[in-house]
Protein backbone atom coordinates (compact mmCIF):
# COMPACT_ATOMS: atom_id res chain seq x y z
CA UNK A 1 0.00 0.00 0.00
CA UNK A 2 1.24 3.61 -0.92
CA UNK A 3 -1.30 5.69 0.71
CA UNK A 4 0.27 6.35 4.26
CA UNK A 5 -1.87 8.97 5.36
CA UNK A 6 -5.15 10.91 4.92
CA UNK A 7 -6.51 13.68 6.25
CA UNK A 8 -9.73 15.20 6.80
CA UNK A 9 -9.39 18.87 5.87
CA UNK A 10 -11.17 21.19 7.73
CA UNK A 11 -10.46 24.57 6.02
CA UNK A 12 -8.67 25.79 2.79
CA UNK A 13 -6.14 27.02 4.89
CA UNK A 14 -4.83 23.63 6.32
CA UNK A 15 -5.42 21.72 2.88
CA UNK A 16 -3.25 24.46 1.20
CA UNK A 17 -0.10 24.26 4.50
CA UNK A 18 -0.58 20.28 3.43
CA UNK A 19 -0.07 21.05 -0.63
CA UNK A 20 2.43 23.04 0.14
CA UNK A 21 4.22 20.65 2.76
CA UNK A 22 3.72 17.71 0.72
CA UNK A 23 3.17 18.69 -3.05
CA UNK A 24 3.71 16.06 -5.45
CA UNK A 25 3.13 13.29 -2.99
CA UNK A 26 -0.23 14.74 -2.22
CA UNK A 27 -3.80 14.57 -3.79
CA UNK A 28 -7.44 15.99 -2.79
CA UNK A 29 -10.38 14.14 -3.03
CA UNK A 30 -13.54 15.71 -3.36
CA UNK A 31 -16.98 13.81 -4.47
CA UNK A 32 -14.74 10.62 -5.26
CA UNK A 33 -16.38 9.84 -8.47
CA UNK A 34 -13.38 10.42 -10.59
CA UNK A 35 -10.66 9.51 -8.82
CA UNK A 36 -11.58 6.68 -6.27
CA UNK A 37 -11.60 4.58 -9.60
CA UNK A 38 -8.09 5.83 -10.27
CA UNK A 39 -6.88 4.58 -7.02
CA UNK A 40 -8.21 1.15 -6.99
CA UNK A 41 -6.94 0.71 -10.59
CA UNK A 42 -3.32 2.06 -9.33
CA UNK A 43 -3.06 4.46 -11.87
CA UNK A 44 -2.40 6.89 -9.25
CA UNK A 45 -0.37 6.00 -6.50
CA UNK A 46 -0.21 9.08 -4.07
CA UNK A 47 1.14 9.15 -0.42
CA UNK A 48 -1.41 11.76 0.96
CA UNK A 49 -4.94 12.03 0.59
CA UNK A 50 -6.47 14.87 1.82
CA UNK A 51 -10.09 15.21 1.84
CA UNK A 52 -12.23 18.49 1.06
CA UNK A 53 -15.42 17.59 0.48
CA UNK A 54 -16.66 18.41 3.87
CA UNK A 55 -14.80 22.34 3.68
CA UNK A 56 -17.80 24.69 4.08
CA UNK A 57 -16.31 26.61 2.57
CA UNK A 58 -16.58 25.35 -0.93
CA UNK A 59 -19.87 24.71 -0.76
CA UNK A 60 -21.11 28.20 -1.57
CA UNK A 61 -22.72 29.84 -4.17
CA UNK A 62 -23.12 33.50 -4.11
CA UNK A 63 -24.41 36.04 -6.54
CA UNK A 64 -24.02 39.17 -6.83
CA UNK A 65 -24.92 42.47 -8.96
CA UNK A 66 -22.59 41.30 -11.89
CA UNK A 67 -21.21 37.68 -11.43
CA UNK A 68 -22.21 34.41 -10.20
CA UNK A 69 -19.46 32.37 -7.80
CA UNK A 70 -19.61 28.63 -7.59
CA UNK A 71 -17.64 27.02 -4.94
CA UNK A 72 -15.48 24.26 -6.13
CA UNK A 73 -17.09 21.42 -4.10
CA UNK A 74 -20.15 22.35 -5.43
CA UNK A 75 -22.15 18.79 -6.68
CA UNK A 76 -23.97 18.71 -9.62
CA UNK A 77 -26.92 17.97 -7.45
CA UNK A 78 -26.74 21.63 -6.09
CA UNK A 79 -26.52 23.29 -9.05
CA UNK A 80 -29.58 21.25 -10.26
CA UNK A 81 -31.82 22.35 -7.00
CA UNK A 82 -30.41 25.96 -7.51
CA UNK A 83 -33.11 28.76 -9.10
CA UNK A 84 -30.36 30.78 -10.02
CA UNK A 85 -29.42 28.21 -13.07
CA UNK A 86 -33.17 28.29 -15.00
CA UNK A 87 -34.02 31.18 -17.48
CA UNK A 88 -31.10 32.18 -19.42
CA UNK A 89 -28.61 29.81 -18.07
CA UNK A 90 -30.38 26.94 -18.63
CA UNK A 91 -27.68 25.18 -20.25
CA UNK A 92 -25.53 24.95 -17.34
CA UNK A 93 -28.52 23.23 -15.63
CA UNK A 94 -29.07 20.90 -18.49
CA UNK A 95 -25.34 19.81 -18.54
CA UNK A 96 -25.54 19.04 -14.91
CA UNK A 97 -28.63 17.40 -14.89
CA UNK A 98 -27.20 14.85 -17.36
CA UNK A 99 -24.04 14.01 -15.74
CA UNK A 100 -24.12 10.51 -14.63
CA UNK A 101 -26.43 9.15 -12.06
CA UNK A 102 -28.28 10.54 -9.07
CA UNK A 103 -25.39 9.01 -6.87
CA UNK A 104 -22.88 10.57 -8.82
CA UNK A 105 -24.41 13.97 -9.40
CA UNK A 106 -24.75 14.14 -5.17
CA UNK A 107 -21.33 13.79 -4.96
CA UNK A 108 -19.22 14.71 -8.03
CA UNK A 109 -18.20 18.73 -7.51
CA UNK A 110 -17.82 21.02 -10.27
CA UNK A 111 -14.28 21.53 -9.15
CA UNK A 112 -13.63 18.07 -9.75
CA UNK A 113 -14.97 17.67 -12.72
CA UNK A 114 -12.38 20.64 -13.73
CA UNK A 115 -9.48 19.40 -11.88
CA UNK A 116 -9.83 15.98 -13.31
CA UNK A 117 -9.13 17.36 -16.64
CA UNK A 118 -11.29 15.25 -19.08
CA UNK A 119 -11.89 16.41 -22.36
CA UNK A 120 -15.15 15.41 -22.05
CA UNK A 121 -16.25 16.89 -18.94
CA UNK A 122 -19.70 18.16 -19.19
CA UNK A 123 -19.29 20.97 -16.45
CA UNK A 124 -16.75 22.50 -18.72
CA UNK A 125 -17.95 23.67 -21.93
CA UNK A 126 -20.91 25.73 -20.14
CA UNK A 127 -18.64 27.29 -18.31
CA UNK A 128 -15.89 28.09 -21.19
CA UNK A 129 -18.68 29.63 -23.36
CA UNK A 130 -19.54 31.93 -20.07
CA UNK A 131 -16.39 33.28 -19.74
CA UNK A 132 -15.52 31.52 -16.38
CA UNK A 133 -12.03 31.88 -14.67
CA UNK A 134 -10.80 29.63 -11.95
CA UNK A 135 -9.32 31.20 -8.66
CA UNK A 136 -6.82 28.63 -7.01
CA UNK A 137 -4.44 28.96 -3.62
CA UNK A 138 -1.26 27.58 -2.73
CA UNK A 139 0.97 28.98 -0.68
CA UNK A 140 2.55 30.78 -3.32
CA UNK A 141 -0.30 32.60 -3.44
CA UNK A 142 -3.69 33.11 -5.41
CA UNK A 143 -3.98 32.93 -9.17
CA UNK A 144 -7.14 33.45 -11.30
CA UNK A 145 -6.95 31.93 -14.63
CA UNK A 146 -9.57 31.87 -17.61
CA UNK A 147 -10.70 28.20 -17.48
CA UNK A 148 -10.55 28.10 -21.40
CA UNK A 149 -6.52 28.23 -21.12
CA UNK A 150 -6.87 25.97 -17.81
CA UNK A 151 -5.90 22.86 -20.33
CA UNK A 152 -2.82 24.75 -21.80
CA UNK A 153 -2.09 26.39 -18.15
CA UNK A 154 -2.44 23.39 -15.76
CA UNK A 155 -2.82 23.18 -12.09
CA UNK A 156 0.41 22.50 -10.33
CA UNK A 157 0.70 20.12 -7.41
CA UNK A 158 0.61 22.37 -4.62
CA UNK A 159 -3.05 24.40 -5.73
CA UNK A 160 -6.46 23.68 -4.92
CA UNK A 161 -8.96 25.49 -7.13
CA UNK A 162 -11.10 27.09 -4.98
CA UNK A 163 -14.09 28.67 -7.20
CA UNK A 164 -15.39 29.29 -10.94
CA UNK A 165 -16.49 32.65 -11.18
CA UNK A 166 -18.60 34.34 -14.28
CA UNK A 167 -20.36 37.24 -15.29
CA UNK A 168 -24.23 37.07 -15.41
CA UNK A 169 -25.48 36.55 -19.00
CA UNK A 170 -27.12 39.73 -20.31
CA UNK A 171 -31.12 39.36 -20.61
CA UNK A 172 -30.54 39.28 -24.61
CA UNK A 173 -27.92 36.42 -23.68
CA UNK A 174 -29.39 32.55 -23.60
CA UNK A 175 -26.19 29.67 -22.87
CA UNK A 176 -27.71 26.09 -24.29
CA UNK A 177 -26.11 23.01 -24.08
CA UNK A 178 -26.69 19.62 -26.17
CA UNK A 179 -24.73 16.49 -25.55
CA UNK A 180 -24.52 13.67 -27.70
CA UNK A 181 -27.11 10.56 -27.31
CA UNK A 182 -30.09 9.50 -25.55
CA UNK A 183 -29.72 10.72 -21.67
CA UNK A 184 -29.22 7.30 -20.50
CA UNK A 185 -28.34 7.43 -17.35
CA UNK A 186 -24.55 6.29 -17.12
CA UNK A 187 -23.05 7.21 -20.96
CA UNK A 188 -19.98 9.39 -20.27
CA UNK A 189 -21.02 11.97 -22.72
CA UNK A 190 -18.26 12.03 -25.46
CA UNK A 191 -19.68 15.11 -27.35
CA UNK A 192 -21.06 18.48 -26.03
CA UNK A 193 -21.05 21.57 -26.85
CA UNK A 194 -22.33 24.40 -25.19
CA UNK A 195 -23.01 28.33 -26.56
CA UNK A 196 -23.73 31.85 -25.15
CA UNK A 197 -25.56 33.57 -27.56
CA UNK A 198 -26.72 36.97 -27.43
CA UNK A 199 -29.46 37.98 -30.17
CA UNK A 200 -30.71 41.81 -30.82
CA UNK A 201 -34.45 42.47 -31.85
CA UNK A 202 -34.24 41.46 -35.34
CA UNK A 203 -32.61 38.25 -34.63
CA UNK A 204 -29.07 39.41 -35.47
CA UNK A 205 -26.43 37.35 -33.17
CA UNK A 206 -24.91 40.19 -31.50
CA UNK A 207 -22.15 38.30 -29.34
CA UNK A 208 -21.41 34.36 -29.38
CA UNK A 209 -19.13 32.17 -27.41
CA UNK A 210 -18.84 28.52 -28.12
CA UNK A 211 -17.48 25.51 -26.15
CA UNK A 212 -17.16 22.08 -26.83
CA UNK A 213 -16.07 19.27 -25.11
CA UNK A 214 -14.36 15.78 -26.78
CA UNK A 215 -13.77 17.37 -30.02
CA UNK A 216 -10.30 17.60 -29.41
CA UNK A 217 -7.54 17.06 -26.61
CA UNK A 218 -9.43 19.11 -24.33
CA UNK A 219 -12.81 21.25 -23.91
CA UNK A 220 -12.00 23.93 -25.76
CA UNK A 221 -13.48 27.42 -27.93
CA UNK A 222 -14.79 26.96 -31.46
CA UNK A 223 -13.91 30.96 -32.40
CA UNK A 224 -14.50 29.43 -36.67
CA UNK A 225 -18.29 28.74 -35.79
CA UNK A 226 -18.15 31.88 -33.71
CA UNK A 227 -16.53 33.87 -36.33
CA UNK A 228 -19.34 32.64 -38.82
CA UNK A 229 -22.00 33.23 -36.57
CA UNK A 230 -21.29 37.12 -35.77
CA UNK A 231 -23.79 39.21 -37.03
CA UNK A 232 -25.77 36.86 -38.86
CA UNK A 233 -29.50 36.77 -38.67
CA UNK A 234 -30.23 33.18 -37.45
CA UNK A 235 -31.85 30.99 -39.73
CA UNK A 236 -32.07 27.18 -41.44
CA UNK A 237 -29.12 28.11 -43.76
CA UNK A 238 -26.69 29.80 -41.27
CA UNK A 239 -27.05 26.74 -39.05
CA UNK A 240 -26.36 24.04 -41.60
CA UNK A 241 -23.33 26.65 -42.67
CA UNK A 242 -22.12 26.70 -39.10
CA UNK A 243 -22.36 22.68 -38.80
CA UNK A 244 -20.34 22.93 -42.01
CA UNK A 245 -17.79 25.30 -40.48
CA UNK A 246 -17.23 23.30 -37.26
CA UNK A 247 -16.96 20.24 -39.49
CA UNK A 248 -14.25 21.92 -41.36
CA UNK A 249 -12.24 22.69 -38.04
CA UNK A 250 -12.91 19.37 -37.08
CA UNK A 251 -11.32 17.73 -40.13
CA UNK A 252 -8.08 19.94 -39.38
CA UNK A 253 -8.30 19.20 -35.93
CA UNK A 254 -8.34 15.70 -35.73
CA UNK A 255 -6.80 14.74 -39.34
CA UNK A 256 -6.28 10.82 -39.20
CA UNK A 257 -7.95 9.79 -35.92
CA UNK A 258 -10.26 7.06 -36.19
CA UNK A 259 -13.26 8.68 -34.50
CA UNK A 260 -13.39 11.55 -37.44
CA UNK A 261 -15.93 10.04 -39.46
CA UNK A 262 -18.09 9.63 -36.50
CA UNK A 263 -18.01 12.80 -34.68
CA UNK A 264 -18.57 14.76 -38.04
CA UNK A 265 -21.77 13.16 -38.30
CA UNK A 266 -22.62 13.68 -34.64
CA UNK A 267 -21.36 17.17 -34.17
CA UNK A 268 -24.09 17.99 -36.86
CA UNK A 269 -27.02 16.97 -34.36
CA UNK A 270 -25.28 19.01 -31.06
CA UNK A 271 -24.59 21.97 -32.85
CA UNK A 272 -28.35 22.28 -34.29
CA UNK A 273 -29.90 21.41 -31.41
CA UNK A 274 -28.02 24.17 -29.23
CA UNK A 275 -29.01 26.73 -31.85
CA UNK A 276 -32.43 25.49 -31.99
CA UNK A 277 -32.67 25.87 -28.13
CA UNK A 278 -31.71 29.47 -28.95
CA UNK A 279 -34.36 30.03 -31.25
CA UNK A 280 -37.16 28.36 -29.35
CA UNK A 281 -35.82 30.49 -25.95
CA UNK A 282 -36.17 32.95 -27.15
CA UNK A 283 -39.67 33.00 -29.00
CA UNK A 284 -40.46 32.12 -25.50
CA UNK A 285 -39.23 34.85 -23.94
CA UNK A 286 -41.04 37.02 -26.07
CA UNK A 287 -44.16 35.10 -25.41
CA UNK A 288 -43.81 36.73 -21.56
CA UNK B 1 -4.28 3.01 10.16
CA UNK B 2 -6.86 6.22 10.78
CA UNK B 3 -8.98 6.54 13.58
CA UNK B 4 -12.42 7.44 12.95
CA UNK B 5 -15.95 7.68 14.05
CA UNK B 6 -19.54 7.60 12.12
CA UNK B 7 -23.05 6.64 12.72
CA UNK B 8 -24.11 3.78 11.03
CA UNK B 9 -27.81 2.92 11.35
CA UNK B 10 -28.51 5.25 14.08
CA UNK B 11 -25.10 3.69 16.09
CA UNK B 12 -22.21 5.26 16.71
CA UNK B 13 -18.88 3.25 15.75
CA UNK B 14 -15.39 4.50 16.25
CA UNK B 15 -13.18 2.47 14.07
CA UNK B 16 -10.14 1.98 13.16
CA UNK B 17 -9.46 1.97 9.33
CA UNK B 18 -6.85 1.55 6.91
CA UNK B 19 -6.25 4.28 4.70
CA UNK B 20 -7.04 2.84 1.51
CA UNK B 21 -10.48 1.29 2.36
CA UNK B 22 -13.34 2.26 0.65
CA UNK B 23 -16.67 2.73 2.61
CA UNK B 24 -18.41 -0.20 0.87
CA UNK B 25 -15.49 -2.52 2.47
CA UNK B 26 -15.82 -0.85 6.00
CA UNK B 27 -19.52 -2.11 5.96
CA UNK B 28 -19.24 -5.11 4.68
CA UNK B 29 -16.00 -6.20 5.87
CA UNK B 30 -15.80 -4.59 9.36
CA UNK B 31 -19.14 -3.83 10.24
CA UNK B 32 -20.91 -6.85 8.61
CA UNK B 33 -23.25 -4.88 7.11
CA UNK B 34 -23.36 -7.50 3.93
CA UNK B 35 -26.88 -5.85 2.56
CA UNK B 36 -24.66 -3.50 0.74
CA UNK B 37 -23.42 -5.60 -2.37
CA UNK B 38 -21.01 -4.84 -4.56
CA UNK B 39 -21.49 -4.90 -8.45
CA UNK B 40 -19.46 -2.91 -11.05
CA UNK B 41 -16.93 -0.98 -8.25
CA UNK B 42 -17.01 1.82 -10.48
CA UNK B 43 -19.81 3.59 -9.81
CA UNK B 44 -22.16 2.07 -12.63
CA UNK B 45 -24.37 -0.66 -11.02
CA UNK B 46 -25.60 1.23 -8.26
CA UNK B 47 -25.82 -2.12 -6.28
CA UNK B 48 -23.78 -0.41 -3.47
CA UNK B 49 -25.75 2.68 -3.33
CA UNK B 50 -26.53 3.86 0.74
CA UNK B 51 -27.85 7.06 2.52
CA UNK B 52 -25.10 9.28 3.40
CA UNK B 53 -26.04 12.42 5.12
CA UNK B 54 -28.97 12.42 3.49
CA UNK B 55 -28.33 11.76 0.06
CA UNK B 56 -27.35 8.50 -1.69
CA UNK B 57 -24.15 7.93 -3.20
CA UNK B 58 -22.03 4.86 -4.58
CA UNK B 59 -20.40 3.08 -1.66
CA UNK B 60 -17.80 2.36 -3.69
CA UNK B 61 -16.59 5.47 -4.75
CA UNK B 62 -16.14 6.90 -1.26
CA UNK B 63 -12.93 6.19 1.26
CA UNK B 64 -13.99 4.85 4.23
CA UNK B 65 -11.88 7.79 6.10
CA UNK B 66 -14.65 10.58 4.83
CA UNK B 67 -17.36 8.91 6.19
CA UNK B 68 -15.29 10.39 9.43
CA UNK B 69 -18.75 12.44 11.21
CA UNK B 70 -21.08 11.00 8.81
CA UNK B 71 -24.60 9.69 9.32
CA UNK B 72 -25.05 6.73 7.33
CA UNK B 73 -28.16 4.36 6.51
CA UNK B 74 -28.01 1.10 5.03
CA UNK B 75 -30.48 -1.24 4.01
CA UNK B 76 -30.04 -3.07 7.69
CA UNK B 77 -31.22 0.28 9.45
CA UNK B 78 -34.31 0.17 7.10
CA UNK B 79 -36.06 -2.24 9.45
CA UNK B 80 -37.80 -0.80 12.58
CA UNK B 81 -38.14 -2.90 15.36
CA UNK B 82 -38.89 -5.62 13.70
CA UNK B 83 -40.62 -4.77 11.07
CA UNK B 84 -39.49 -3.96 7.70
CA UNK B 85 -40.06 -0.65 5.81
CA UNK B 86 -42.62 -0.29 3.64
CA UNK B 87 -40.89 0.35 1.00
CA UNK B 88 -39.53 -3.22 0.99
CA UNK B 89 -42.87 -4.68 1.80
CA UNK B 90 -44.58 -2.82 -1.51
CA UNK B 91 -41.27 -4.47 -3.08
CA UNK B 92 -42.02 -7.82 -2.05
CA UNK B 93 -45.81 -7.47 -2.41
CA UNK B 94 -45.95 -6.54 -6.31
CA UNK B 95 -43.17 -9.24 -6.96
CA UNK B 96 -40.45 -6.26 -8.17
CA UNK B 97 -37.50 -8.71 -6.41
CA UNK B 98 -36.14 -11.31 -8.00
CA UNK B 99 -32.51 -12.54 -7.62
CA UNK B 100 -32.29 -9.29 -5.00
CA UNK B 101 -29.21 -8.09 -6.04
CA UNK B 102 -29.92 -5.09 -6.78
CA UNK B 103 -32.38 -4.23 -4.39
CA UNK B 104 -31.27 -2.83 -1.44
CA UNK B 105 -29.64 -0.06 -3.41
CA UNK B 106 -33.18 0.18 -5.35
CA UNK B 107 -34.95 0.53 -2.05
CA UNK B 108 -32.93 2.92 -0.72
CA UNK B 109 -32.75 5.05 -4.30
CA UNK B 110 -36.61 4.81 -3.57
CA UNK B 111 -36.20 5.99 0.00
CA UNK B 112 -33.89 8.87 -0.55
CA UNK B 113 -36.86 10.17 -3.87
CA UNK B 114 -39.42 9.72 -1.49
CA UNK B 115 -38.00 12.05 1.19
CA UNK B 116 -37.27 14.55 -0.96
CA UNK B 117 -40.49 14.32 -3.04
CA UNK B 118 -43.46 12.38 -1.36
CA UNK B 119 -45.47 12.32 -5.00
CA UNK B 120 -43.03 11.50 -7.96
CA UNK B 121 -44.63 11.33 -11.45
CA UNK B 122 -43.90 7.83 -12.63
CA UNK B 123 -40.97 9.97 -14.83
CA UNK B 124 -39.78 11.28 -11.87
CA UNK B 125 -39.46 7.53 -9.97
CA UNK B 126 -37.64 6.18 -13.30
CA UNK B 127 -34.93 9.06 -13.31
CA UNK B 128 -34.59 8.46 -9.32
CA UNK B 129 -34.24 4.96 -9.35
CA UNK B 130 -31.95 5.81 -12.86
CA UNK B 131 -28.34 5.01 -11.09
CA UNK B 132 -29.58 1.42 -10.41
CA UNK B 133 -29.49 -1.19 -12.89
CA UNK B 134 -31.19 -4.55 -12.66
CA UNK B 135 -30.64 -7.38 -14.88
CA UNK B 136 -33.79 -9.47 -14.07
CA UNK B 137 -36.54 -7.19 -14.56
CA UNK B 138 -37.81 -4.18 -16.39
CA UNK B 139 -37.86 -1.49 -13.78
CA UNK B 140 -41.86 -1.37 -14.41
CA UNK B 141 -42.34 -3.32 -11.11
CA UNK B 142 -39.90 -0.69 -9.09
CA UNK B 143 -42.03 1.69 -10.35
CA UNK B 144 -45.55 0.00 -8.99
CA UNK B 145 -43.74 -1.08 -6.17
CA UNK B 146 -42.65 2.80 -5.80
CA UNK B 147 -46.51 4.08 -6.43
CA UNK B 148 -47.84 1.08 -3.96
CA UNK B 149 -45.00 2.01 -1.39
CA UNK B 150 -46.50 6.04 -1.83
CA UNK B 151 -49.96 5.04 -0.41
CA UNK B 152 -48.83 2.26 1.98
CA UNK B 153 -46.85 5.45 4.20
CA UNK B 154 -50.17 7.61 3.25
CA UNK B 155 -52.11 4.58 5.18
CA UNK B 156 -49.24 4.47 7.70
CA UNK B 157 -49.77 8.45 8.50
C1 LIG C 1 -20.53 6.14 -13.39
C2 LIG C 1 -19.95 7.50 -13.65
C3 LIG C 1 -20.61 8.36 -14.53
C4 LIG C 1 -20.08 9.63 -14.78
N1 LIG C 1 -20.74 10.44 -15.67
C5 LIG C 1 -20.21 11.65 -15.97
C6 LIG C 1 -20.85 12.49 -16.93
O1 LIG C 1 -21.91 12.16 -17.49
N2 LIG C 1 -20.26 13.69 -17.21
C7 LIG C 1 -19.11 14.09 -16.60
O2 LIG C 1 -18.64 15.19 -16.89
N3 LIG C 1 -18.49 13.32 -15.69
C8 LIG C 1 -19.00 12.11 -15.37
N4 LIG C 1 -18.35 11.30 -14.47
C9 LIG C 1 -17.06 11.75 -13.91
C10 LIG C 1 -17.11 12.47 -12.54
O3 LIG C 1 -18.30 12.19 -11.84
C11 LIG C 1 -16.99 13.98 -12.68
O4 LIG C 1 -15.83 14.31 -13.39
C12 LIG C 1 -16.98 14.73 -11.32
O5 LIG C 1 -17.23 16.08 -11.53
C13 LIG C 1 -15.69 14.57 -10.53
O6 LIG C 1 -15.80 15.33 -9.33
P1 LIG C 1 -15.39 14.72 -7.92
O7 LIG C 1 -15.64 15.75 -6.90
O8 LIG C 1 -16.03 13.41 -7.71
O9 LIG C 1 -13.81 14.52 -8.16
P2 LIG C 1 -12.76 13.59 -7.43
O10 LIG C 1 -12.85 12.22 -7.94
O11 LIG C 1 -12.83 13.79 -5.96
O12 LIG C 1 -11.42 14.27 -7.95
C14 LIG C 1 -11.07 14.24 -9.32
C15 LIG C 1 -9.70 14.90 -9.51
O13 LIG C 1 -9.78 16.30 -9.25
C16 LIG C 1 -8.90 16.69 -8.19
N5 LIG C 1 -9.63 17.71 -7.43
C17 LIG C 1 -10.91 17.60 -6.94
N6 LIG C 1 -11.29 18.76 -6.38
C18 LIG C 1 -10.26 19.63 -6.54
C19 LIG C 1 -10.05 21.00 -6.17
N7 LIG C 1 -10.99 21.72 -5.55
N8 LIG C 1 -8.86 21.58 -6.49
C20 LIG C 1 -7.90 20.87 -7.13
N9 LIG C 1 -8.04 19.59 -7.51
C21 LIG C 1 -9.19 18.98 -7.20
C22 LIG C 1 -8.58 15.43 -7.45
O14 LIG C 1 -7.31 15.48 -6.84
C23 LIG C 1 -8.63 14.40 -8.56
O15 LIG C 1 -7.42 14.38 -9.24
C24 LIG C 1 -18.87 10.04 -14.16
C25 LIG C 1 -18.24 9.19 -13.25
C26 LIG C 1 -18.75 7.92 -13.00
C27 LIG C 1 -18.06 7.01 -12.03
S1 LIG D 1 -20.64 -1.43 -7.02
FE1 LIG D 1 -20.76 0.66 -6.64
S2 LIG D 1 -21.86 1.35 -8.33
FE2 LIG D 1 -21.53 -0.72 -8.84
S1 LIG E 1 -33.65 -8.44 -9.05
FE1 LIG E 1 -31.89 -9.38 -9.87
S2 LIG E 1 -30.66 -7.67 -10.37
FE2 LIG E 1 -32.50 -6.79 -9.82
Amino acid sequence: MTLKEVYNGRSVEEVVGLLGEYGNGAKLISGGTDIVIELKNKKITPKILIDISKIEELKEIREDENYITLGSGVTFTEIIENPLFSGNLHGLYKACRMVGSPQIRNKGTIGGNIANGSSAADGVPPLIALGATIKTLSIEGTREIPLEDYYIDKLKSNEIIIEVKFKKPNNNQILTFAKLGLRKALAISRLSIASLIGLNEEGIIESVTIASGALGKYPMREEEVEEYLINKKIDEKIIEEAITTLQNSMDERLKGRSTLPYKRVAVSSILRENLEELIKSRIEVEAW
Amino acid sequence: MVNISLTVNEELFEVSVREDLRLIDLLRDELGLIGTKEGCGEGECGACTIIMDGETVNSCLVMAFQANGSNILTIEGMEKEGNIHPIQQAYIDVGAVQCGFCIPGMVLSTKALLDKNPHPSKEEIREGISGNLCRCTGYNKMIHATEKAMEYMEEGK
